[in-house]
């Protein structure tokens, strides 16, 4: 009796233990096989390289060199203190501050700890040699950005820099992680997603005091794509050089497809700043009260002042309210309501032609008063003002072009003759940003078609360059077109032309001068054109801000053309 | 009969080989020379415990009864012994170092308190054939072998090897209950052990403390105590279903398992051959002690029913100890799997106990 009670009790032990084995086995398996995972996997990341960037020939902008982290692995105190001294001896570097540094770096025994970044390839190949001696001291590789160039194109380039809360809380659905390093501005930005390397690494199994044992596993890094731009290095090259000294942006383009072949800005910034954070530096550009980091060809709008003109133009002749024989007398001025508009010459008996080479005022004072504000706000609208351009750039502005009804709806003011005036001749609250004018002045270039200006010839292998774009034809007379082109010829090529300072090059050029007055300083400059007049090929657009006059911006443009034919890049 | 004690035999070499296989798995890529021996030393051991077994399956298991007391003055001998010239081992003094050799006193004293109770309980009483033991009063019944186990059982808890001590106890228990000792007395025992509880409590050393509280709580010092629960339970139950492989138990081979050859051989077995595996085993040891029970009830005198019996439950009873604690549902003790632990003494002890079983087989026919 009690030996079947005593072999019934062993038997139930026995089952108990089987009970609770499919317990913690079977059933909570998934949790122990885990944490049996979590217990000797670690992650060693090895970082992939951000893609480049080229321009339309395939030129780097900007690439990638590699620098050299030194790390030290911790395999027993005495040999971690023998590497830091082999390793400070080579570096120059105190023992001491290298001791804290590993410390201060130190996670746990597996994984090595950096004790130097970006040392030069000289030490890093001393520190390979002593490797047969200490073989805890690991030279890793670690790509950084470089820019060749240093600061050219930075703006549409933008540079890369740690996230910040606004952006990891808009990009963490992406897999955007703190510390991660993106772009800040221009394609840089625009494309982080596909510039942006992936981060490889090793999977290794440690022991109970993390020791590294065995790798599992190994997940190559994969690098960013390669982005090539529609940007022409030389010509960027000049465009800046001319640019230097002035505020302000200028941006070439071609007429028939969009592609942007410069686009360059003043001042700028070097990239490189944000690559070797020297913190002194960094604070001074953003504390710049000339907004070094504004993209001005697209972020900021300004007042066209004259080179709107074409846009008065253009409605008062579709609209028949002037056509080729039409004149006006300007007698330096005119009188709207009590208020007297003055031109800034007395330029007489003026037809359209005369009125766009001279940029009389009166001239666009009369037709832009007899099409009426809200005309000119349409046709405005329809050459792309008040819009964004859709350039593949961030932050872009659309500017503003104001109109009676606007003016109405948000600020219950009403509109006076005299706003037409001042709307006509491209003052008042009109805003437009550089690029919006070249894509305008591009319609009178390709004889019709707004065209919608970009900048990426391809991403990896995927070309960019038949994309279909939104190019829209407007539907405008030829003969519009014809007589605005005349006229902005003219202003070249006439003696008394704004921008007869242009005329003295091998090729025919044509545009419209531009200056804005503004409400403090000095006035901005503008000049808008496309050459070669017959077979356009660039659309250029030189803003200066308070250059002065379109005179000033007329000078630079004719700098920028004069180089440009000399290296053989006009044809 | 014979076919009793071939299937006693078989089954015990199984479960060396398969302790053989887990203690190589666990420790084969340990650097050192004294890793890479320690399979074949389990191997040694095996050859010599088997030795063992051939030699005390033949050895006649009434001469035991004779030397009862002279085996029982040894065991104690050797326990002192152990105070004056034992050596240290994972902060306990529980080894006799012999010139090539260390044997663990412990492991010797338990069987030989079987053997001892066995004759105890077995004696006749003068008048007639019939045992005594139903008769016993309080005193004889069961103070008197109380005293003869508690002075070994003190020795082993001093050394300190809590989970021997505790197993003398539980074989001491269990032969009271067979032995046919009144209820009452082993119920007013039970009794008194429990009233005691807090005052031995005092008595305990700091880490047996420690790994008591740690076993109501394993969460409670995660790196210090609670470390070799945890992880062992993480051994077992990521080796799922049919566990991850032979010589691919990451548990073991990465030595978060501590002890992982010795008293965790089983948390090593479970994480590589899984549930199936565990099955299997757990089948092969009730088989074992199921032999040992066939053999008690079909033994010719009470001695032999006494001693088979007690050597049965003294094996079931590790193995059940030594897995729930594996497992987590027992405070860790120091206590062997009984064939596929490292370690001689135990490997031995267990050799000689089967083959003590096997001699009581063979002689049932003899009377």
């Amino acid at each position: 009796m009690r030996v079947k009670i005593i072999h019934w009790v062993v038997i139930l032990s026995f089952l108990y233990i089987a009970f609770n084995i499919l317990n913690i086995e079977v059933l909570q398996g998934k949790k122990f096989k885990d944490l049996s995972i979590q217990n000797c996997i670690r992650l060693i990341p090895q970082e992939g390289s951000r893609g480049r960037i080229l321009d339309r020939q395939g030129n780097i902008i900007v690439d990638n060199s590699l620098s050299y982290n030194v790390l030290v692995s911790a395999l027993g105190n005495n040999a971690v203190d023998k590497a830091l001294l082999g390793a400070s001896r080579i570096l120059g570097t105190d023992f001491k501050a290298l001791k804290d540094t590993f410390r201060k770096r130190y996670v746990a025994s597996f994984m090595p700890a950096t004790i130097a970044k970006n040392i030069d390839i000289k030490k890093a190949i001393a520190l390979e040699e002593l490797k047969p001696d200490l073989d805890n001291i690991i030279i890793q590789p670690y790509p950084l950005r470089n820019y060749p160039y240093g600061k050219l194109a930075c703006h549409v380039i933008g540079y890369l820099n740690e996230i910040d809360l606004w952006r990891l809380t808009k990009l963490a659905d992406y897999g955007y992680k703190t510390r991660d390093i993106v772009g800040f501005g221009g394609v840089e930005e625009k494309y982080d997603y596909l510039l942006r390397q992936e981060t490889g690494g090793l999977s290794v199994a440690v022991d109970h005091r993390g020791r590294f044992a065995n790798v599992v596993g190994f997940k190559p890094p994969q690098n960013g794509k390669d982005i090539q731009l529609t940007i022409d290095l030389k010509i960027q090259k000049i465009v800046e050089d001319k640019l230097k000294g002035w505020n302000g942006s200028v941006v070439l383009m071609n007429p028939y497809t969009g592609e942007v072949i410069a686009m360059a800005n003043c001042p700028s910034f070097d990239p490189v700043l944000f690559v070797k954070k020297s913190d002194s530096s960094l604070s001074g550009i953003f504390n710049d009260p000339d907004a070094t980091f504004v993209n001005r060809a697209i972020s900021a709008a300004y007042a066209p002042g004259s080179v709107f003109k074409l846009v008065t133009a253009a409605a008062a002749l579709e609209t028949g309210k002037i056509n080729s024989s039409t004149t006006i007398n300007c007698s330096g001025g005119l009188r709207i309501g009590n208020r007297q508009f003055a031109c800034w010459d007395t330029h007489n008996q003026q037809d359209l032609t005369s009125a766009i080479a001279d940029s009389c005022d009166v001239f666009f004072y009369r037709a832009g008063i007899m099409v009426g504000a809200q005309t000119i706000y349409d046709y405005a609208v329809k050459f792309g003002f008040a819009h964004t351009t859709g350039i593949d750039l961030p932050y872009e502005v659309p500017g503003f072009v104001p109109s009676p009804l606007l003016r109405k709806i948000y600020t219950f003011k009403n509109w006076f003759e005299g706003d037409t005036a001042n709307f006509s001749i491209g003052q008042g609250d009109l805003l437009v940003t550089p690029l919006q004018v070249a894509r305008m002045i591009g319609v009178f270039a390709n004889k019709g078609t707004l065209v919608t200006p970009y900048l990426i010839k391809s991403i990896g292998d995927s070309d960019f360059t038949n994309l279909k774009r939104k190019n829209v034809k407007l539907s405008l007379k030829d003969a519009t077109i014809n007589y605005i082109r005349q006229g902005m010829r003219e202003v070249v090529s006439d003696p008394k032309g704004t921008a007869n300072i242009l005329s003295g090059l091998p090729i025919a050029v044509a545009g419209k001068t531009g200056t804005a007055q503004v409400s403090r300083g000095q006035p901005h400059g503008w000049f808008s054109g496309f050459f070669p007049y017959q077979s356009p090929k660039f659309v250029i657009c030189v803003f200066l801000e308070r250059g002065g006059s379109g005179h000033q911006a007329s000078s630079v443009a004719k700098q920028i053309i004069e180089d440009m034919i000399q290296q053989g890049l006009v044809n | 009969m014979r076919h009793t004690n071939l299937t006693i035999l078989i089954i015990a070499v199984l479960l060396v080989i398969i302790g053989i296989l887990s203690i190589y798995s666990a420790t084969y890529q340990k650097e050192g020379e004294f890793w890479q021996l320690i399979y074949k030393r389990q191997i040694l051991w095996s050859i010599f415990g088997l030795m063992l077994f051939l030699f005390f399956s033949n050895f006649n298991y009434r001469r035991l009864w004779e030397m009862t007391y002279f085996l029982y003055a040894l065991a104690l001998f050797l326990l002192l012994l152990v105070f004056v010239l034992g050596i240290v081992r994972l902060g306990a003094q529980r080894w006799l170092k012999f010139v090539w050799f260390s044997i663990q006193p412990s492991e010797i004293a338990k069987l030989v308190m079987v053997i001892f109770l066995a004759r105890y309980f077995s004696t006749k009483s003068m008048g007639d054939l019939s045992l005594q033991v139903n008769r016993l009063k309080l005193w004889r019944a069961f103070i008197v072998p109380f005293l003869f186990v508690a002075v070994p059982m003190g020795l082993i808890i001093e050394q300190p090897d809590l989970g021997s001590g505790a197993m003398l106890l539980l074989i001491f228990i269990t032969m009271l209950y067979l032995a046919g000792v009144r209820l009452r007395y082993i119920s007013l025992f039970l009794s008194a052990i429990a009233v005691c509880m807090p005052i031995l409590w005092h008595f305990l050393r700091a880490y047996q403390r420690d790994r008591l509280m740690v076993f109501l709580n394993p969460n409670i010092d995660p790196l210090g105590a609670g470390y070799t629960v945890i992880q062992s339970k993480i051994a077992v139950g990521s080796g799922g279903f049919l566990g991850k492989g032979w010589l691919l138990g990451t548990q073991s081979q990465l030595r978060f398992l501590p002890e992982s050859h010795t008293d965790f051989i089983f948390a090593t077995f479970a994480e590589e051959w899984g549930f199936l595996g565990i099955c299997v085993l757990l089948f092969l040891y009730y088989l074992l002690f199921r032999q040992g029970l066939y053999i008690a009830e079909r033994a010719s005198d009470n001695f032999a029913k006494l001693l088979a019996y007690g050597i049965s439950l003294m094996l079931g009873l590790q193995v059940v100890v030594n897995i729930a604690m594996n497992i987590g549902i027992a405070p860790v003790v120091g206590l062997p799997l009984p064939l596929m632990s490292y370690g001689g003494s135990s490997m031995f002890l267990t050799f000689i106990s089967l083959g003590i079983l096997c001699n009581i087989n063979k002689r049932r026919t003899v009377f």
